[in-house]
């Protein structure tokens, strides 16, 4: 059953920049490492998972190969093939629709949400 | 026959293809399917799963940080039960220098949270950043200073294990072997005891250079007999040109005091980031096959002289005989690597361990020590099957 030894061009996998990435801080789960990002891409998957990214780039700092598999070019990527989340969807639509990223409000109301990818 | 997710909370079980995608492979990028990956948050946890196992015959594939090297961790149609979430560090006893840590714990945020003792855990491998403490035992890791602390077997007292018939094992003294260095195939370490010792007040650097390959060594033994001496890293001209030193023969020695030529914190994390960058850059360098042999002080003047006329980029730990040679993917130089090894009386895995890489290297008096320890934990087959040999 075991396939052979396949080769990601931009990440060596090494698995040091786990510890400084602060979605995978929270989630503790592969998928949500930078490394698990850079291995989904390179499978070519699109998936959500490429939003549980703050863009904080600690990832870079500590890559051996300064590999940045940081969401926005993942992002990019998803935009392109038309998958989004609902809150950037509404946040988007609140700004063409309203100027701003909260929806309707009234003369001096504070928003109540925040919607955001 | 209950399912899997019933045997959890819904976070802890996952079957998503982005999360089977990730968990298919380790740093070693060896890859086999994974039937879902299980996050055990408790000790009774890991019971339950290897009570299931037991009963539905799954294999189960103990993972820690996932960064080693040998397909240890890569399932063959496996469930994966990833350490991560066991991760509490229990009270250090100061006095007698000791700690309790769940397996899942990376190594550097045990030493960050042991630096206001003044204590650390002293064996350090390459990737001290992110690997467990479960994994460094499941491996038996040496690391970088091999030389004067030794591997993880010098500071464990006791591990705790979850066998493959899900009995909990407490292992002190000689009992141990059953879980160090043994991959996981008796079962999966969920928490550990460790010795400790002090964080060394003063450190220094010298980076020796040579053009003879006999004179390095006789230096090399030299310095061995120095009690000062706490790292001994050794890098072939290859090696040591690739991260911009002279192409020579390259030692890089650390002492506990003063007598080291380079002092400075600068200077010194200047030459440590050197060597320690060195694995990745010679993975993109177009090397990533990363081999572990370790050699008896006798063959080493031969078997570095055989991997540098080979042009095999090569460093390692010198003062313990440990050497990483870099290959090119299917290089046939690695069978003749295993010759030499094998002829030398040294060991095929110094420190990476077997896991799927290296198990048609395995002797048969290996085979048959899996063979017993497998009988004895692991009767129905249910841990890391097929790893090791």
């Amino acid at each position: 059953m075991l396939t052979d030894l396949t080769e990601n061009p931009t990440c060596i996998e090494c698995g040091l920049c786990r510890e400084v990435c602060p979605v995978f801080q929270t989630q503790r789960q592969e998928e949500y490492s930078p490394r698990g990002r850079a291995i989904l891409g390179y499978a070519g998957l699109q998936t959500l998972v490429f939003y549980q990214c703050t863009l904080c780039r600690a990832c870079r700092a500590i890559c051996p190969v300064e590999h940045d598999p940081s969401g926005e070019t993942l992002r990019a990527g998803l935009i392109s093939a038309g998958i989004e989340t609902e809150a950037n969807q509404l946040m988007i639509a609140n700004i063409r629709t309203y100027g701003n990223p909260f929806g309707p409000l009234a003369e001096g109301e504070l928003p109540k949400t925040l919607t955001c990818c | 026959m209950i399912s899997l997710e019933a045997l959890f909370q819904p976070g802890q079980v996952s079957k998503r293809e982005e999360t089977m995608v990730v968990y298919s492979r380790d740093a070693s990028r060896i890859q086999g399917p994974c039937q879902g990956v299980v996050w055990p948050e408790t000790v009774n946890d890991v019971v339950r799963l290897a009570q299931w196992a037991a009963e539905t015959g799954i294999d189960l594939v103990p993972r820690g940080a996932g960064t080693g090297l040998c397909g240890g961790a890569t399932p063959q149609n496996s469930v994966v039960v990833d350490s991560s979430r066991l991760r509490q560090i229990g009270a250090g006893e100061i006095q007698s220098k000791k700690v309790m840590v769940d397996a899942g714990v990376p190594l550097d945020l045990l030493n960050r949270t042991l630096r206001q003792d003044g204590l650390f855990l002293p064996v350090v491998p390459g990737s001290h950043r992110s690997a467990t403490i479960g994994g460094m035992i499941a491996t038996n890791a040496a690391g970088l200073h091999a030389v004067r602390y030794g591997r993880m077997s010098n500071w464990v007292e006791e591990v705790v294990l979850v066998d493959g018939k899900g009995e909990v094992h407490q292992l002190t003294a000689d009992d141990r072997k059953a879980s160090l260095g043994r991959e996981g195939i008796t079962g999966m370490i969920v928490q550990a005891t460790l010795h400790l010792t002090e964080i060394p007040e003063i450190r220094s650097l010298t980076l020796f250079t040579f053009e003879n390959l006999e004179e390095m060594l006789k230096q090399v033994e030299e310095l061995k007999t120095n009690p000062a001496l706490s790292a001994l890293e050794y890098l072939n001209p290859l090696a040591a040109a690739l991260v911009g030193w002279t192409a020579r023969h390259s030692v890089l020695a650390e002492f506990h005091g003063a007598e080291g030529k380079i002092r400075d914190s600068a200077g010194m994390a200047n030459l440590w980031g050197a060597r320690e960058s060195l694995s990745a850059r010679l993975t993109q360098a177009g090397f990533p096959i990363s081999e572990d042999p370790q050699f008896p002080p006798d063959a080493l003047e031969e078997s570095i002289d055989w991997l540098t006329t080979q042009r095999i980029p090569t460093f390692g730990h010198l003062g313990v005989g440990i050497l990483h040679p870099r290959f090119l993917q299917n290089d046939a130089r690695i069978a003749e690597l295993y010759r030499r090894v094998s002829v030398s009386g040294g060991q095929i895995s110094g420190e990476h361990g077997m896991g799927l890489k290296k198990r048609q290297w395995a002797s048969e008096s290996f085979q048959a020590d899996v063979q017993a320890l497998k009988t004895q934990f692991d009767p129905y087959n249910i841990f890391n099957r097929g790893k090791q040999c």
